[in-house]
């Protein structure tokens, strides 16, 4: 018995001082030197601005998606440089493609990272609300005056979550308006009209269908369709029509115009949509897309492989670039053209600026080091480049006309997925970027036109749905099951299946969601100033 | 002369034969379809759909993997590594820790048995279980990070607990006991000569594990050197339905090439390959090991 208790003794002592050695052994790697600093480096008084940076700081960058090869190299590059500025190292951590979403939210309650690529569609206003970034207001003037310079208030105002600051954008405006991208060598061939309103998107598709019976027109299925706004990627196409203030009108069958933001109106229970219904079931009896729409999986290598003949739903110029450079390699002889719904019914404008940003994370031990690398790397020109082309001369090269050339594989544009970091003054143009730059033009300045210019006047809303949480979840399945027929035109008796698809909405809880969410967006569009 | 079987005997044969040969066909289709994937054209795959044979053959898919092999030939060896590695600390773990709980003279067996137990019925779930290797036992980004976790789990301890209850009867130990040896000689050189099967079964258990694991990759490595060959596979996978999604919202403008179905088919052959190899030396264990458990267990 006593020898029992001596081995168990032993084993739970052997047990304490390998665990306790385990942390001690790996902390010099990423903690070590930060838990020594704050105590030193005094961050509770950012009025005095003397900046001592006489201990070394590491610092973990968390980034989404997959890391480059060449991703050693170009850090060692780098660091060696912010070593000699700021005394700190960078370490970029990706989140693979992986559970990329639950990965990223475990992240941030670890705290293991300190600066951190934020987006409005990771959930940058949900994470800012629950307190996982530090606010920044007080920090940027002291350590990163610079940043202030570089990025327009107007850009960090779109960044503001209750007022308070939370993340540092990116300074590069784009355009990912949505639209359709069809085969102009198609159009061209048989001259239909250019598909730039519903009407002329059916002549477009009845004129190839007429011509080549074989050909597949559309391969729609219900996958890029959000579950609250609409339920089927085909009736997408309703956005000709309507100047809604976001792309598919608001959720739970709402909408309100580009140009009266706040007067929130009914959508499911109009006429209208009643007659886009209509619309959608001549054109699946017009057999447009397959009878098993709702149950084929989602193809996203359809428009460029000739199984289709257009796509209506989550495109954006950047796709319709992929088509072309695809098109010019593998079918010379295709085409591929973009039509934005914006350029017909009127309303385009830039992404959010939450669209790319940086924040640093609640937990993370040296928030003015991280500031300071943060403003390196967005507005120090030389560590910009290296961070999102790689180093020069082996990784890329600057043609004589100024475009950026790749010369490695093993690091290609943007590699390191620091869409956060792009900064206008320095993004390095491709020769690819022709065309995207053309369009660009010509929306900034039909977006220069509208009511508000150049402004995502929906983009910052995030709606916080944790009151009505499972009244939503409820309509999100009733769509799922009743609204996504009815939209790919798979219903009989179009009005009937509507009020019966309603009836359903109403009883999982329809109407608070509707009172929940207007009541938050009408406060956003005051706190903004959208009337 | 034949023996007349009843009846009887005769509709349970043929009623199991369509079992289990249903079952073999459901078990083995989809990995057929997987090869004759691997060996077609990707367009012919696109316009016409899987086939059980090839329809357009071709090595394509084979030659773009083995171009470049050295992404998948770094993930082979990480995971032939931390399959070797969790194997053999795992197994030796695992027993040592059933030969204690399986001494009747341990007074404390039950309750420590219990403990055990009780884990795999009540666990912390992800979200502890991800600080605790990432914030408090600082393992992110090291391989330890990989193969510590899947050392050993309850159901093998409590296998292997049976396993030495029954191969080594306490009278054994207990003579062994009064002429003199201690748990270390009782345990090497009385408990583990016998424990074959159990040691090639829980093994197994442990090998299949480890070359399957996807997760731990997921959640702890942070360079690409690191991966798992599962996890490898599965990213590639995923990264393309997601830069397709990001490419919505992030103007992803330059992607790289993603990989063709026939492709995903060849990798997916690929790194079935040594289990495939490797299973039917060990099946047989595995076999008796197994049902040796479920009876007296």
């Amino acid at each position: 018995m006593k020898s029992i208790r001596k081995i168990l003794s032993l084993l739970i002592a052997i047990c304490m001082v390998l665990s306790l050695a385990a942390c001690g052994g790996n902390k010099p790697t990423s903690q070590g030197n930060d838990t020594t600093t704050p105590g030193t480096n005094d961050t509770t008084t950012p009025d005095k601005p003397a900046i001592d940076t006489s201990k070394r700081v590491d610092l973990v960058f968390y980034v989404m998606g997959d890391p480059p090869k060449d991703e050693q190299a170009v850090e060692d590059a780098l660091n060696k440089i912010l070593l000699e500025r700021v005394n700190a190292t960078v370490d970029f951590q990706f989140s693979t493609w992986t559970d990329w979403a639950q990965k990223y939210s475990l992240e941030l309650t670890a705290g293991t990272a300190d600066l951190i690529y934020v987006a409005n569609w990771n959930n940058y206003g949900t994470f800012a609300n629950s307190g996982a970034f530090l606010p920044l207001d007080d920090l940027l003037p002291v350590y990163a005056p610079k940043l202030l310079e570089v990025v327009d208030e107007g850009l960090y105002n779109q960044c503001r979550v209750n007022g308070v600051l939370y993340a540092v954008p990116a300074t590069w405006p784009e355009y990912t308006v949505s639209g359709v991208k069809y085969r102009e060598d198609l159009r061209e061939k048989y001259n239909l009209p250019v598909p730039n309103s519903i009407e002329n998107f059916e002549k477009y598709l009845l004129g190839i269908k007429e011509h080549e019976p074989n050909q597949g027109l559309l391969t729609v299925t219900a996958a890029e369709s959000s579950g609250l706004i609409t339920a089927f990627d085909a009736f997408m196409i309703v956005n000709f029509k309507y100047p809604w203030v976001n792309i598919n009108g608001l959720p739970y069958g709402l909408a309100a115009n580009y140009d009266t933001p706040s007067e929130v109106y009914d959508y499911w229970y109009s006429e209208d949509f009643i007659e886009d219904c209509k619309l959608m079931k001549k054109w699946a009896d017009l057999g447009f897309w397959s009878k098993s729409a709702l149950s084929d999986p989602n193809n996203d290598t359809a428009f460029i492989n000739g199984l289709c003949v257009a796509e209506i739903a989550g495109q954006n110029p950047n796709k319709h670039i992929a088509a072309v450079n695809d098109f010019e390699k593998n079918h010379p002889e295709w085409k591929s053209a973009y039509i934005a719904y914006g350029e017909t019914n009127g309303v385009i404008y830039p992404a959010a600026a939450t669209q790319n940003a940086t924040a640093i994370t609640a937990q993370c031990k040296n928030p003015e080091r991280a500031l300071m690398v943060l403003e390196l790397l967005l507005a120090d020109e030389e560590i910009n480049r290296l961070v999102q082309c790689g180093i020069e001369g082996v990784h890329y090269e600057i043609t004589p006309d100024g475009y950026y050339k790749n010369l490695s594989e093993d690091f290609m544009y943007e590699n390191l997925n620091t869409w956060n970091l792009r900064n206008n003054d320095f993004k390095l143009p491709q020769l690819s970027d022709a065309i995207l730059n053309d369009m660009f033009k010509r929306y900034e300045e039909l977006g220069n036109k509208t009511k508000w210019p150049n402004i995502n006047v929906y983009g910052n809303f995030t709606e916080d749905y944790s009151a009505y949480a499972v009244e939503r979840g409820a309509v999100s399945d009733v769509m799922r099951q009743y609204l996504a027929p009815i939209q790919a035109g798979f219903v009989d008796d179009v009005e009937a299946a509507v009020a019966d698809f309603l009836r359903r909405a109403e009883d999982a809880g329809l109407k608070a969601c509707r009172d929940g969410f207007i009541e938050q967006y009408k406060a956003y569009c005051e706190e903004y100033g959208y009337k | 002369m034949l023996r007349r079987e009843p009846a009887s005997t005769l509709v349970f044969r043929l009623i199991s034969g369509f079992f289990a040969l249903t079952g073999a066909i459901v078990c083995v289709f989809p990995f057929i379809v997987i090869i004759s994937g691997s060996f077609t054209d990707n367009m012919t795959i696109l316009h016409k759909g899987y086939s059980i044979l090839p329809r357009d053959f071709s090595l394509e898919a084979y030659k773009t993997i083995f171009k470049a092999p050295q992404d998948i030939l770094q993930a082979y060896l990480m995971t032939t590594y931390y399959t070797v590695v969790g194997t053999a600390i795992g197994l030796f773990t695992t027993t040592l820790c059933a030969y204690v709980i399986s001494r009747n003279e341990f007074k404390y067996r039950n309750n420590v048995s219990f403990l055990i137990y009780f884990t795999s019925i009540f666990g912390g779930g992800i979200i502890p279980w991800y600080l605790m290797y990432a914030s408090v036992l600082n393992l992110k980004g090291s391989t330890l990070a990989i193969w510590f976790p899947a050392l050993t789990s309850p159901f093998l301890i409590i296998l292997m607990r049976t396993f030495i209850k029954d191969a080594v009867p306490d009278a054994i130990t207990e003579s062994a006991k009064i002429d003199g040896a201690g748990h270390v000689t009782i345990f090497f050189k009385i408990v583990l000569p016998v424990l074959g099967p159990g040691l090639a079964t829980v093994g197994l258990f442990l090998a299949l594990g480890y070359w399957n694991d996807w997760y731990r990759s997921s959640m702890f490595s942070t360079s690409s050197k690191t991966w798992e060959l599962q996890f490898y596979l599965y990213n590639l996978l995923n990264a393309q339905t997601a830069i397709k999604q990001m490419a919505q919202n992030s103007g992803l403008s330059h992607i790289t090439e993603l990989p063709t179905e026939s492709v995903k088919m060849a990798m997916a052959v690929v790194a079935t390959g040594p289990v495939l190899l490797f299973y039917p030396f060990v099946q047989r264990y595995f076999v008796s090991g197994i049902t040796i458990g479920a009876v007296k267990g």
